[in-house]
């Protein structure tokens, strides 16, 4: 049996070093092109003037950010539900949360093109109650970064709403009742046990959100408009439209270290949380 | 107690481990890359060497646009007959469908994702692919109806004497702008894609060259196939301008740009004279654009894998497409030209759109009122400007 290094190594390394290979010039997709060493494409994205590229990765990196921080305040709540209140029921009601996403996610983006578009389910529900006048849409649901922040998290919401359950079944519910029988309000008890104690899977669904959201490309492909493009969009179009196999490398070699830093960041903070969960009590 | 841990279970991935190995497979890499093979296709056997018909796996893979799959096969949706004499004969089971969405992204499957058995892509970029060696020529005379083939259109298919397309199908690029709500005073040219007055209801195509031959168009460049540095720049710099004025730019003519057009989301789309047809048949009505400036004109058609193990398949299958009664039947279906000279403008219904569209003249698309969409020697300068307009 091979080690897992040898794993690692062949699976994940070996390609990102290729696509390495590609960003610096000296491999080509076009058969016949020569090849030569060259910065000149990481230098025009890194610290070209007027990159389109970078403020492209700045807009994405926002957009994650914000579609990480909603998911995972919306997904709390309902992670809290199924632990401490759903009880017995948990387990089916966390299948019923899950089941839609066991269906593929092109076809859960199509639907909300369905739902969103000028003729579609919403637009048609406020011309039938008389809110908005026959015909006249709001545009701005679909094709819009309001369409785009909708569906991904939409997308995520369960993903994130997993780590914090865990979390949240696995807490010794005796430290509540023990909270209460000082005299903690209810709140006081979240805030002061119950929250700090859920940090490490809320910061595991932050995380869960945040990296594949970096890369996303095709939620924007499919209900956002032109401005509303995202990284993962530039990357695609580079290994799949153009030519240009080797500037879509620069931009996806940015993503992989975007990536491993906020790992390394993230992973630093739940390391340390998990350290002080495991102290024994004197 | 002895321990229960084995070698394997003792080692652990750390840090310096990781870098360690990630140094490693980069020096692989280099290492592979230096030793491999000097690429290129691998040397087409001659007829001899050919295995016979019921030899060959009949398993075509081809690369196609989204509506031009063969009758019979659970793909066509649209009622394209074209195709039927093959699947008949040699059933739908063994063909597979990878969709073009636009000739550049074409081109880039054909190169990266193949070996392709057969593929459907535009002539403009026929060079690339002789060069690239995606294609070989025809044998022109397991083709029954090619002579039948206009000669003008099958000799934008050769190169250097060799068949190396096959073409089928010609018409237009233009805008179609829906009536009930563009002002026909403003429908006039290609500048109606940048009137601020549609701003947020209109549609470009997701393809670089186009956009930029429009734009060229637009702009007065002489050669919209052609450009120089500054002129990309400039149509670069008008495509920036006119971005913020589109609703979408669409990637799926039947999954977003007729479904929008047809519900009001967008009012102009850059689209061919199919969605035209189809509008009409849904009773939206819309206009094709014939802009002062020349619409756009294109020619499609079949080419051969270069490594196809199916070649007398891809050949009959390359039949039952050009044949007069599957040219017929595809014009009259989506009111694109045909590369069958023996069809005959009076077998097509609508004798108004024959008028209009001149698809009885293939010699048409070459017009001087029209631009041929034609070969590109700066393509991936455009393509680089093109993502620049998409990613700002």
């Amino acid at each position: 049996m091979l080690p897992p290094v040898v794993f690692v190594g062949v699976l994940l390394l070996l390609p990102v070093a290729f696509i390495a290979l590609y960003s610096v010039g000296l491999r080509t997709n076009i058969p016949g092109m020569p090849t030569a060493f060259s910065l000149s494409n990481w230098s025009d994205f890194v610290v070209g003037g007027g990159s389109a590229f970078r403020s492209r990765f700045i807009y994405s990196m926002e957009i994650a950010l914000l579609v990480s921080v909603l998911a995972t305040i919306a997904a709390y709540p309902l992670a809290y539900f199924l632990a401490f209140v759903a009880r017995r029921r948990r387990y089916a009601l966390l299948l019923v949360l899950l089941a839609p996403f066991f269906t593929s996610y092109l076809l859960r983006v199509i639907a909300w093109q369905i739902i969103l578009n000028n003729n579609g389910v919403v637009n048609s529900l406020l011309w039938t109650l008389h809110l908005r006048p026959h015909g006249s849409a709001i545009s701005w649901l679909i094709y819009s970064n309001f369409s785009v922040a909708l569906v991904l998290f939409y997308t995520w919401i369960p993903f994130v709403s997993l780590p914090i359950f865990v979390v949240l079944e696995n807490m010794d519910h005796r430290l509540q009742e023990a909270a209460a029988d000082l005299g903690a309000s209810r709140a006081v008890t979240f805030w002061r046990v119950t929250f700090p104690l859920s940090l490490p899977g809320v910061i595991a669904g932050f995380v869960f959100v945040l990296i594949p959201t970096t890369g996303e490309f095709i939620t924007p492909l499919l209900v956002g408009g032109p401005n509303n493009q995202l990284f993962g969009n530039s990357i695609q179009a580079f290994f799949g439209d153009t030519p240009n196999w080797n500037y879509g490398s620069v931009l996806a070699i940015a993503l992989i270290v975007v990536v491993i830093v906020l790992t390394l960041v993230f992973g630093r903070f739940l390391q340390a949380d998990l350290r002080a969960e495991t102290r024994p009590t004197r | 107690m002895k321990s229960v841990q084995g070698p394997m279970t003792a080692q652990v991935l750390d840090r310096r481990r990781l870098l360690r190995t990630g140094a490693a497979m980069l020096g692989g890499a280099v290492l592979l890359d230096a030793c491999g093979s000097s690429g290129g296709p691998a040397a087409n056997p001659g007829p001899s060497k050919r295995p016979p018909i019921n030899k060959e796996p009949g398993t075509l893979s081809i690369l196609e646009w989204g509506g031009y799959e063969a009758a019979g096969t659970s793909a066509q949706k649209n009622g394209l007959e074209a195709g039927k004499t093959y699947t008949n004969k040699f059933g739908t089971s063994g063909i597979t469908y990878t969709y073009i969405t636009n000739d550049d992204q074409a081109l880039e499957k054909a190169t990266s994702a193949g070996p392709f058995d057969l593929l459907h892509p535009c002539h403009e970029n026929l060079p690339d692919y002789v060069n690239r060696g995606l294609v070989q020529p025809f044998d022109t005379s397991l083709l029954p109806s090619f002579k039948q083939l206009n000669p003008y259109l099958a000799k934008q298919g050769q190169i250097n004497g060799k068949q190396y397309m096959i073409p089928w199908d010609w018409g237009y690029g233009s805008l179609t702008y829906r009536t009930d709500h563009v002002a026909q005073s403003d429908a006039t040219g290609w500048e109606l894609a940048w009137n601020k007055k549609y701003s947020g209801k209109i549609s470009l195509w997701s393809g670089a060259s186009t956009n930029f031959e429009i734009a060229a168009l637009k702009l007065g460049f002489p050669k919209m196939d052609n450009l120089t540095t500054d002129q990309i720049s400039a149509a670069k710099d008008d495509l920036l301008k006119q971005k913020p004025l589109n609703k979408l730019y669409w990637e799926s003519e039947y999954g977003q740009m007729q479904p929008d057009v047809k519900s009001g989301t967008v009012w102009i789309a850059y689209s061919w004279q199919d969605t035209l047809v189809s509008m009409k048949a849904a009773g939206v009505p819309v206009g094709f654009l014939n802009p002062s400036q020349g619409r756009l004109s294109w020619l499609c058609g079949f080419m051969l894998g270069a490594n196809t193990k199916n070649y007398y398949h891809a050949h009959d299958y390359v039949e039952s497409f050009i044949n007069h009664n599957a040219c017929a039947q595809m014009t009259n279906l989506y009111y694109y030209g045909t590369s069958n000279a023996s069809v005959k403008p009076s077998e097509i219904k609508n004798q108004a759109l024959v008028k209009a569209l001149k698809l009885g003249d293939p010699n048409a698309i070459a017009a001087s009122d029209v631009h041929l969409q034609t070969w590109t020697p700066n393509r991936a300068a455009i393509e680089l400007a093109w993502q620049e307009v998409v990613a700002a």
